[in-house]
């Protein structure tokens, strides 16, 4: 499977050779993966500097002038740093644009708090035009960037490093909608991002333990596609989420919002606790640290029973 | 000069019962000058494509870009006397979602200025010719993505954007910077300073200005007194937020001769 940052670079060489209104703004990252699309749209492409809230809101600027920007840098730089810039130059005055982070989570697991990102569902969700996404395999961004980068939205897609290694035919994926990637009768696996290759993993576990797992998986956090996990929720009364987010404001209250209702509901979720990640390691293990393991989402769902 | 100007921003100010009058007195003249004299607008086409454009970043001082719209023709009167009032247009800062001619909604300082240079950014790219222009406080000039983007705009040769900053002594109070207009040479930006209230300066500094896509970025500071016109309003005290009162009022329409 392509590398997700070689895929975001191509998407915009796509994109961008297509529609001359497309704009890159970096903030001295992905430079060299970037050089073809420089090369395919001169004059659209700037690596602007160490001023992330600046590149965030001349941005804002770029779109007041009819363009499409398109924002990249490392994700707590945008979404935490530059936030009033997001709410103000962008929402507030119903300008769109885009927004294309790396350092999803705890990618930069050796780097510390400083390059960790795992409340920005949370926050962004709070503003009235965004569109949130976290596609965890080449063809998710892609297509879910082809597909609204254009609309009146402030889009922001959340790409992972590790993808979850399941390939979708693009016609699967569609912008705003959740994908069923396993049936199932017991328990329902509402899972996001790279963590589906986990949650695939434990399903196939538990079948082999007589609890046949239904996994949803969700591209698109917001809007988000309640229907999906309502009709599975009413069927299977037993949730577990799986996220790289806090268990505050993430696809978990999403989650909990939309089957409120329903009788006799079992929920639990994996996501990252109300503490900072204080250690250091591989991706994988800080996974583990979280929970996020085939092992302990097994535990977990069978807790639900 | 201005005098029925500012005496409209105190009427309007005191049937809002909320807004900033010495501030609007200081950059009354400047912001009036753009409008009669320099920027190529058309109040029937506010959105017009060729139109130049003119970002208020320090926003409180949005009543003097009110009174001016107005006079233009953009807004009317009645928008005027509903000013920070349910179903009114105009708030305590400018909102391009709600006010014809505002062209950004400010208010946290520190935006509009950014905004400005990325517009400037987004014409050059579509080859237009359309000028862009902000106007900064001094107090505003603390902030740090203002430095962030005199640096990107002199780096990106926005020879299309001008900024004025109106130096009326606000950062004094607090953060001093002194010579401001040194600072945006430092920067490698094209600097002039002017007296913000004399018409003349006003209109030569505006004359000297050549706008290209290549070229340095330009800066007026324009030296100014908060308060100007009014002998008790000047300077930084107790009247930054306050309300005029009946005699207050009348006082204040003896010294602006109306």
């Amino acid at each position: 499977m392509k590398e997700m940052r070689q895929e975001f670079a191509d998407t915009l060489k796509e994109v961008g050779t297509a529609d001359q209104r497309l704009v890159v703004l970096v903030g001295d990252i992905s430079h060299f993966r970037l050089v073809e699309y420089a090369k395919a749209c001169p004059g659209r492409y700037y690596n602007v500097g160490i001023c992330e809230p600046t590149i965030v809101n001349m941005a804002a600027g770029l779109s007041m002038a009819g363009l499409i920007p398109v924002v990249h840098t490392i994700a707590p730089f945008i979404v935490e740093r530059s936030f009033e810039q997001i709410k103000l130059d962008f929402c507030y005055q119903k300008l769109s644009g885009n927004i294309i982070t790396v350092g999803s989570a705890f990618d930069y697991s050796t780097l510390g708090c400083s390059h960790h990102c795992y409340g920005d569902f949370g926050m962004l969700k709070t503003l009235p035009s965004t569109q949130l996404f976290f596609p965890a395999s080449p063809v998710e961004l892609n297509t879910l960037f082809k597909q609204t980068y254009q609309t009146n939205h402030l889009n922001y897609f959340r790409f992972p490093k590790e993808t979850h290694e399941i390939e979708f035919d693009a016609a699967q994926v569609i912008v705003g909608r959740g994908m069923l990637v396993r049936p199932g009768r017991d328990l329902t696996v509402v899972v996001t991002g790279p963590q589906l290759k986990n949650a695939m993993l434990a399903a196939t576990d538990l079948s082999a333990q007589g609890l046949d797992a239904e996994v949803l998986y969700y591209p698109t956090i917001k809007p988000f596609d309640a229907k999906l996990v309502l009709d599975s929720a009413k069927k299977t009364r037993r949730v577990l989420v799986l996220e790289e987010h806090s268990q505050f404001g993430g696809l978990g209250d999403e989650v909990l919002r939309c089957t409120r209702e329903i009788s006799e509901l079992k929920y639990d979720t994996i996501a990252i606790k109300a503490e900072f990640i204080r250690g250091y390691g591989s991706y994988a293990e800080l996974c583990a640290i979280v929970g996020l393991t085939p092992q302990n989402i097994c535990a977990k769902a069978k807790a639900l029973r | 000069m201005n005098n029925d100007l500012r005496l409209k921003i105190v009427e309007m100010i005191r049937t809002a019962g909320e807004g900033h009058i010495p501030s609007a007195f200081s950059i009354i003249d400047i912001i009036a000058h753009l409008y009669d004299h320099v920027l190529k607008v058309d109040p029937s086409k506010p959105d017009w494509d060729e139109r130049d454009y003119f970002i208020l970043s320090k926003g409180h001082g949005c009543a003097a870009l009110y009174v001016v719209l107005e006079k233009h023709g953009f807004i009317t009167q009645h928008d005027l006397n509903t000013k920070s009032k349910p179903g009114g247009i105009l708030g305590g800062h400018p909102d391009r979602t709600k006010v014809p001619g505002a062209e950004a909604s400010t208010g946290s300082l520190g935006h509009g200025a950014v905004t400005a240079m990325g517009l400037a950014l987004g014409l050059r790219i579509r080859g237009k010719r359309n000028r862009v222009f902000a106007l900064l406080g001094d107090g505003e000039c603390n902030e740090g993505t203002i430095w962030e983007t005199a640096l990107v705009a002199s780096n990106l040769k926005l020879g299309n954007l001008c900024f004025v900053v109106d130096e009326n002594g606000s950062a004094a109070q607090v953060l001093p910077m002194t010579d401001l207009s040194r600072k945006w040479e430092a920067f490698g930006w094209e600097a002039q300073d002017i007296n913000g209230h004399d018409g003349k300066e006003l209109a030569a500094a505006f004359e000297d200005l050549s706008f290209n896509f290549t070229g340095k970025p330009k800066v007026i500071v324009a030296h100014t007194l908060k308060g100007k016109g009014v002998g008790f309003l000047e300077g930084h005290g107790a009247w930054h937020y306050k309300i005029p009162n009946d005699t207050e009022y009348a006082a204040i329409r003896k010294e602006l001769g109306q």
